[in-house]
């Protein structure tokens, strides 16, 4: 039975019929093998009547406008570090870089009193931060007043800095996982109907929602600059994706996670299928040009702030301190050459952003390095030894998917390889966040808008990835008592997708190989099962005295064990897609693993 | 015939999910209201509600609702005993907010069952409409706005008035549709608006006999008739016994009350108020008198006595005289032809009555006319052509009731979501009409909804940045007049489309 054409508005004819030739195929997925034709879990159920016949430009707003209304609700909850002096948490740092960028000089911007959430991420931030506070002053300028706005929970700045989560939400990472979606969705061939339900899917994936508009940070900006740096390369725009990929990096150094994937395409796509040197240059010329752009207003305030006598550390009395790093710089550089300052501001900027001095890792974070420190003290080892090592593990463990992608440069292999180098990244790298475990979750969600994305062993593995992710940072959320947004969001995300602890659907399904059903099921239901009982123990049994972490530590074990599985499954569908191996060595594995 | 989808349940626990989600959204001093009303009836002795007033919240709703409250007293027990004392007033710890809160939730379920009889007493090709009609009742902005943010129980009561009304649509469950209804007054009085329909179509369809009128089914009428005055009984049974009734009474219906709400109910008499404050301005230069006490009270919003400057003024009795009348004349057709289609348009249109010239209207009562005219909206193209003016204003009707900064983006996109959603979709169910439509209505509802754009704008930004606070009362009055005009205006539309179909 042929499908009605999704949209009679569209302007691009042939693009749409090839995606309905597929679309039998793609939508058998969504379908029960019994009975009637029906949506295969709830979140299909409510796209339901807008198959066929409703056009995307009346059923995207509609999701838009749902998205918006989860966001702006969950938002109504507290934040992190709510009237928690002394030193209250990500919201006040936010805050206090917007009160800083508008009331102090650019020179100053990096050194003021850092002990005082000093600003630690890349310029970008700081920019958007001086525009979000100068839009506040104008409502405001009590919010954003030098040293005594400090630890200010007054209710309507609270309101203003949700909105400004919001719409640097909708202005960056919404239009690019629309545009994403559109293109990832087209080029492998999947109904836009399908992958309007793999939109809302990844617009409510609850991490994101979580942390951003909950729990308070802008990660959707940078992520959506990733996104958007993807997009581009979908769309061939490989100047572009420099651009926008410098953007992220600019706005929050994590983007980092994804950079030897932006390296491995970029490149590969200049030597395969032939060399194009010309290609290569013009990429590094436009990434050159972008950071230099990213810091000009940097450089050009402290040049500025010097000629006007403005001292970047009114605070040091005497000789300017040396150099935090690079010291050997300092026999090359005449302290007092007029581009001293901007170097001593960019050299101060990199070491605000690269906390080299502090530990492998900060918190409990569920993490390779911090799941084995519960077997092995890792504090007695010498801090060089463990940065080496951690160093050398994030490299094997993020070479195979990058050389994949370099040799095999396709288009729809960039979210898997992606998403196997965050995992990578996320679980064997040095100072590691509990909150970075959206970077590799933005990837692996995105798988849903690709070839059989809906489909049982997709959605089983992103929802599994998922769901791990939001229950690592429980005791994140908990700290601010956020148990019940935490809850509302996971099982709501949990019920539109059909997963545990909702529905179990997900892991039977008929005609595949039953083999790897029961064992992904298995592997699965005994984490989730170790999530629930985890989380009834956390909340009825007092950890014993001399552990009094043992539910966090027992939350971090378990969770380093699941993201190394969803790290494996991304490698090997990637190892299998790209088929890097030869055919036959594989095709017992490739039986098993699309169904 | 296969599923529809979603289904109501679907659509319940998500919507569930996003009402958990504004727990901490503001709530007004209904939510208090209740509060007290637990503490009252969890602690003390019967004789007592209906004189208890510690709170200035006293207690005004029928006894049945008392009893509603004294169930869920008994849980509330068990989360937090403070919030039963009646002199904790404006009591609200966090258990306390979860525990209402989720009250309201959990009743809403009758609604949700009320709605899965009504779609399931649907069949053929009506049924997908009945399917998005109940969806749309389910998710009114109405009862999200009211229920969830502002705090009311009406999600549970619109369940059973849903239910009573489904059950009126057979002839063997028609005895349930009464003494549901009944059991519904005495748990809110509100409803009282609506009995007239209900009196006609009983009277006609279940106490006479269907061939003629002077036929009268005794045994119907003693089952129906001992059936409610058990359950008056019930309810009023043991305060009688202790001579309150007269006390319930004038808790029930305080007539000392003014003529509008403090916000204005968008009805006839905001287009009174309204013309009257334009003719203040103009009866110098035509030569009318006004008077000067009246020119400070009333349009400032307050509770209180309305006086009018230029018009004369409006007397309760008024009031119900205009009311009755505009009741009695759906009635009569009523009478004449009992189908049930029939019955949802008077009870629609007895809504319509009451709300446009009742004495004392709260805006909220506009659910009254919403909630069962959605039952018939889509059963034709000129019945969803009367509809559509009533969703933009009696939606939009609803804003001033949250006015806080936090609710403004969920009232206003979650309406605007909802009349985007539900209108599109009542489009494409909405069947033609075996007659014409009238082609300036359409006009006029379309014309009508684009209005509302640029005056929720004004209302809600452009005013606060041109006026600062002052003038408050100006987006007060234009969301009222304007909501009025599109009441009034699907009022005249749906008369027409009742007596022409």
């Amino acid at each position: 039975m042929a499908r009605p054409s999704p949209s009679p508005h569209k302007p691009r004819r042939k693009a749409k019929q090839a995606a309905n030739a597929t679309s039998n195929l793609i939508n058998v997925s969504l379908v029960e093998s019994h009975g009637a034709r029906a949506p295969a879990f709830p979140l299909a159920a409510f796209l339901w009547p807008a198959r066929g016949t409703v056009s995307q430009w009346e059923l995207l707003p509609l999701i838009l406008m749902a998205a918006g209304l989860f966001r702006w609700a969950a938002g109504l909850w507290g934040y992190s570090g709510f009237e928690k002096p002394p030193m209250f948490g990500d919201y006040e740092a936010q805050r206090h870089w917007m009160e800083i960028t508008t009331q102090l000089p650019v020179s100053q911007w990096y050194f003021h009193d850092l002990q005082w959430w000093g600003l630690d991420y890349p310029p970008l931030t700081a920019y958007h931060s001086w525009l979000c506070g100068k839009l506040g002053s104008l409502i405001n300028p009590s919010w954003f007043a030098l040293f005594s706005s400090r630890g200010s929970h007054d209710p309507t700045l609270k309101i203003f800095m949700r909105g400004t989560v919001i719409v640097s939400e909708y202005l960056i990472y919404i239009p690019a996982v629309v545009v994403f979606v559109r293109r990832y969705s087209r080029l492998s061939g999947v109904a836009t109907w399908s992958a309007s339900v793999a939109l809302v899917a990844i617009l409510m994936q609850p991490a994101t929602i979580l942390i951003d508009h909950v729990h308070f940070q802008y990660n959707t900006v940078m992520l959506g600059f990733v996104v958007a740096s993807m997009s581009s390369m979908l769309a061939g725009r490989h100047l572009w994706a420099s651009v926008f990929f410098v953007a992220a990096l600019g706005f929050k150094q994590m983007a980092l996670y994804y950079a030897f994937s932006v390296f491995a395409y970029l490149l590969g796509s200049s030597v395969f299928p032939r060399i194009n040197i010309p290609h290569l240059l013009a990429i590094a010329a436009v990434t050159a040009v972008s950071f230099l752009i990213l810091i000009l207003p940097l450089v050009v305030g402290t040049l500025s702030d010097t000629r006007r006598g403005i001292d970047s550390r009114p605070d040091v009395d005497g000789p300017r301190p040396p150099l935090p790093l690079f010291q050997g710089l300092a026999h090359y550089l005449d302290t007092e050459a007029f581009n001293y300052p901007v170097v001593e501001q960019l050299v101060q900027m990199i070491h605000r952003i690269f906390p080299f001095a502090r530990g492998l890792f900060e918190d409990k974070v569920a993490n390779f390095w911090c799941a084995l420190n519960v077997a092995i003290k890792l504090k007695k080892y010498p801090p060089e030894l463990l940065q080496r090592g951690a160093l050398l593990a994030t490299l094997v463990s993020i070479l195979p998917p990058n050389l994949v992608l370099f040799f095999r440069p396709r288009k729809d292999l960039l979210p898997l390889a992606f998403a196997s180098t965050a995992w990578g990244f996320f679980l064997f790298s040095y100072q590691v966040h509990e909150k970075s475990v959206l970077l590799p979750l933005m990837p692996t969600t995105l798988l849903l808008a690709g070839g059989h994305g809906l489909s049982k062993n997709i959605r089983g593995w992103v929802g599994f990835a998922n769901i791990l992710g939001c229950w690592t940072m429980f005791p994140l959320l908990q700290r601010v008592d956020l148990a019940m947004p935490y809850t509302v969001l996971t099982l709501l995300w949990a019920y539109l997708l059909g997963l545990p602890p909702t529905s179990l659907r997900v892991y039977f399904h008929e005609g595949g190989n039953t083999w790897s059903q029961w064992l992904t099921l298995l592997i699965h239901g005994s984490f989730y099962l170790a999530m629930a009982v985890w989380h009834v123990l956390a909340h009825f049994v007092p950890p014993p005295v001399d552990k009094p972490d043992l539910w966090v530590v027992a939350n971090v074990g378990v969770g380093a064990a699941g993201f190394s599985l969803c790290y494996l499954w991304c490698l090997a569908r990637l190892a299998m897609l790209s088929e890097i191996f030869p055919g036959a060595w594989f095709a017992k594995k490739e039986k098993a693993k699309t169904q | 015939m296969t599923e529809i989808y979603p289904s109501l349940a679907q659509c319940a626990v998500v919507a569930a999910a996003l009402k958990i989600l504004l727990f901490p959204a503001y709530k007004s001093t209904d939510f208090e209201v209740h509060r007290n009303w637990l503490a009252i009836t969890n602690s003390l002795p019967l004789w007592e509600w209906y004189y208890e007033k510690t709170s200035e919240w006293t207690l005004d709703y029928p006894p049945f609702f008392a009893y509603f409250e004294w169930a869920m007293s008994q849980v509330a027990k068990l989360v937090d005993p403070a919030m039963l004392k009646v002199y904790n007033l404006e009591y609200d710890s966090w258990q306390t907010v979860y525990f209402q809160r989720f009250t309201v939730i959990i009743t809403e379920l009758l609604l949700v069952y009320a709605l899965q009889l009504f779609v399931d007493s649907s069949h053929g090709v009506s049924k997908r409409a009945a399917q998005a009609a109940a969806i749309s009742i389910l998710l009114s902005p109405g009862l999200l706005i009211i229920d969830h943010i502002h705090f009311q129980y009406n999600g549970c009561m619109y369940g059973i008035l849903i239910g009573s009304l489904v059950m009126a649509r057979k002839k063997s469950t028609m005895l349930w549709s009464g003494l549901l209804f009944a059991a519904l007054l005495c748990m809110k009085h509100i409803y009282l608006y609506l009995a007239p329909a209900y009196f006609v179509f009983l009277l006609r369809a279940y106490c006479l006999s269907p061939k003629s009128i002077f036929r009268i089914q005794f045994l119907n009428c003693l089952k129906l008739g001992a059936g409610i005055a058990a359950l008056f009984g019930t309810a009023l049974g043991p305060f009688a016994l202790k001579g309150q009734i007269p006390q319930i009474m004038s808790r029930l219906f305080p007539f000392s009350r003014g003529l509008c709400h403090a916000y204005w109910a968008p009805n006839v008499w905001a287009m009174y108020s309204f013309v009257d404050r334009v003719l203040i301005i103009l009866a110098p230069r035509i030569g009318l008198s006004v008077k000067e006490g009246a020119l400070h009270s009333g349009t400032r919003g307050l509770v209180g006595d309305t006086s009018f400057a230029v018009l004369p003024d409006v007397t309760p009795r008024v009031c119900f005289a205009l009311t009755l009348l505009f009741q009695a004349i759906p009635l009569l057709k009523l009478f004449l032809q009992p189908t049930w289609d029939n019955f949802i348009g008077a009870v629609t249109l007895c809504g319509y009555a009451s709300f446009l010239f009742g004495w004392h209207v709260h805006e909220k009562a506009v659910l009254l006319v919403i909630i069962p005219f959605s039952l018939i909206a889509l059963k034709d193209r000129r019945y969803l052509g009367a509809f559509r003016p009533l969703a933009v204003s009696g939606h939009v009707s609803l804003f001033p009731l949250l006015f806080t900064p936090a609710e403004f983006p969920i009232k206003t996109v979650y309406t605007v979501f909802w009349l985007f959603l539900f209108l599109m979709a009542f489009d494409r169910l909405a069947p033609a009409s075996s007659r014409p439509r009238f082609f300036l209505f359409d006009r006029f509802s379309t014309l009508y909804i684009t209005v509302s754009i640029p005056l929720i704008a004004y209302c809600s930004l452009v005013h606060r940045i041109a006026f600062g606070k002052s003038y408050e009362f100006i987006p007060l009055m234009f969301t009222s007049s304007y909501s009025a005009i599109g009441v009034v205006g699907s009022w005249v539309g749906f008369l027409v489309v009742y007596f022409t179909s």
